[in-house]
């Protein structure tokens, strides 16, 4: 048993050594003072200055938060509405329609790219730009979001529904009174969930984003493939540090829910 | 009066446009019918036309799409890329398990932070980090300077461009998504009965294999699940790593729609994939029955 948990410990060592090295390369090479970025030279903050006069980078910035906050808003809109549904009522062609959910989920962006853009094109008419990104990642954000609602939706007690109900409250006025409140946890789970998986989209996006609308990841690829510069490290970490404070956001808010 | 009444009788539920119905699962149905199954649709429409000499679509019903996708060096891509999913799963299992069961067994209240530290470097931006991994296997990166400090070796290894490459890259960001669910799968697996096997003298594979893989099953499906299907049609690892020696499925198609502007070769690869895909979802809901997918989302 002692030498199990000696090989165990080195797998471990190993496997989180691995995970954590090109993370941790990303953002100790950010503070780097050498333009190639393999051999250190001193510290310096002259990288994250030169972010702020990119308006090519910002304006990738800008377009990705319109982006990813339109997503989010309507899946959790969407995804609120279905989950309900997929709750409360019983209707035909249930199951069915739960699996057919699950398929803009797991389908390669490669697909669903490519469909996409030759049905946005050729059949449907919309221009390549917001609108084409936006319908685009709803497809399987909304989805997703109604996934992430309805699993948190077993965990709620909806007595109180009937409660208000009995004391004659409309089924409309119980939904924003009653339920809505009951949900914003779940939700905003939700929210906090798509936001990143929106904003890192890359695949997707890359087929229908057209001419001249690069989102962050898409100036990040274009940036890449012509070598490396610091700034992509600098922008690496900035994204890590954000999304390592909404992940702790997030399991602030479960423990919230736990305590009640 | 009378409206009041039938619209509470059971008769007055059974019409045909349910009002409440429509309004919360109309949306989420025309958005997955709209931009995901019309296109589907639309894709498999346009994978049967042949594409002219000038290049642009005829109306003129061919195989030769689906043809070309099995055959010559689109169909050693396409099996390729089934290979290196197939090769990624199970190292991702084989990593996974020893992983799973130490934090579950020894991580006591450390727990959370192991899988915290876990998650982490997933929140990077896949494109960040698969371009770390880059950097890492570069001639000058990390595990070329470690090992030569060790004095294993005397020149760096070339590995990116290699199989290699996008193995380590595939398994790199895989990992966690295999990880997670077994770790679940495990931990709520009884003790008692592991305890059991060891006293009535299992051997420690004998009981991985008799008690502990069949009863963390679902873990392993759901692990497939966000394992398999993503590096089957990945773009980004072999893009980076793999360059234009090692191409996938996912390469091919982007080179189809965009690159070639050949949108029936491009879609006939699509749906060849879609169908591949559905086929081992299809066997993983049977095996594994439908919580799999369930406990995914």
């Amino acid at each position: 048993m002692k030498k199990n948990n000696i090989l165990l410990k080195i797998i471990i060592g190993l496997v989180y050594f691995v995970l954590w090295v090109p993370v941790l390369v990303v953002v100790i090479f950010s503070f780097n003072d050498s333009k190639f970025g393999v051999v250190w030279k001193k510290f310096t903050f002259k990288w994250y200055r030169t972010l702020l006069d990119n308006s090519a980078l910002q304006d990738s910035l800008t377009r990705s938060l319109i982006v990813s906050v339109t997503v989010v808003t309507f899946s959790c809109i969407i995804g609120t509405l279905g989950a309900y549904g997929f709750y409360k009522l019983k209707f035909r062609f249930k199951k069915m329609l739960r699996i057919a959910m699950l398929l803009p989920i797991v389908l390669p962006g490669v697909v669903m790219g490519g469909a996409l853009l030759v049905y946005f094109q050729r059949i449907a008419h919309v221009p390549l730009g917001y609108v084409s990104i936006i319908l685009a990642q709803l497809s399987w954000a909304a989805p997703l979001a109604l996934f992430i609602i309805l699993g948190r939706m077993q965990r709620i007690d909806f007595s109180w529904e009937e409660a208000a109900q009995d004391l004659g409250a409309s089924k409309v006025r119980t939904f924003f009174r009653i339920t809505l409140p009951l949900l914003i946890p779940a939700i905003g789970a939700s929210a906090l969930v798509v936001f990143p998986w929106s904003f890192d989209d890359f695949v997707i996006t890359y087929f229908v984003s057209g001419v001249g609308n690069a989102t962050l990841p898409i100036y990040i690829f274009s940036q890449l493939r012509f070598g490396s510069t610091p700034t992509i490290n600098c922008i690496g970490t900035i994204l890590m540090s954000i999304s390592i404070s909404l992940l702790l956001l997030n399991m602030a808010l479960e423990n919230k829910n736990k305590r009640f | 009066m009378d409206a009041v009444m039938t619209k509470d009788t059971p008769i007055g539920k059974k019409r045909f446009f349910n009002l409440e119905l429509s309004i919360l699962i109309g949306p989420v149905t025309l958005l997955v019918f709209l931009f995901t199954f019309l296109p589907l649709l639309i894709t498999l429409y346009f994978s049967f036309l042949k594409l002219g000499d000038d290049g642009m679509m005829t109306n003129v019903f061919t195989l030769q799409n689906y043809i070309n996708a099995f055959s010559g060096a689109y169909g050693a891509i396409f099996l390729r890329s089934f290979y290196y999913a197939v090769q990624t799963n199970i190292i991702c299992i084989i990593i996974a398990f020893p992983v799973a069961y130490y934090i579950t067994q020894y991580g006591g209240r450390w727990k959370t932070f192991f899988i915290l530290m876990m998650v982490i470097p997933e929140t990077t931006a896949v494109i960040i980090r698969i371009y770390a991994v880059k950097t890492m296997l570069g001639k000058i990166g990390v595990i070329n300077s470690l090992l030569m400090a060790m004095g294993l070796i005397d020149s760096p290894i070339r590995m990116l461009y290699s199989p290699f490459a996008v193995m380590f890259g595939l398994v790199y960001y895989s990992l966690p998504y295999m990880i997670l669910p077994i770790y679940a799968a495990l931990e709520g697996l009884n003790p008692a009965l592991l305890e059991a096997a060891t006293d009535m003298g299992a051997t420690p594979i004998r009981k991985f294999f008799r008690v502990i893989l069949p009863l963390t099953k679902g873990g392993v499906f759901a692990g497939t699940i966000l394992v398999f299907v993503p590096a089957l049609g990945d773009y980004l690892v072999p893009t980076f790593l793999g360059g234009s020696k090692v191409m996938m499925v996912g390469n091919l198609v982007t080179h189809k729609y965009i690159s070639a502007g050949d949108i029936p070769g491009g879609s006939a690869f699509g749906i060849v994939l879609t169908a591949l895909l559905i086929l081992v979802l299809f066997i993983i809901i049977k095996k594994g029955g439908e919580d799999a997918l369930e406990k995914v989302v």
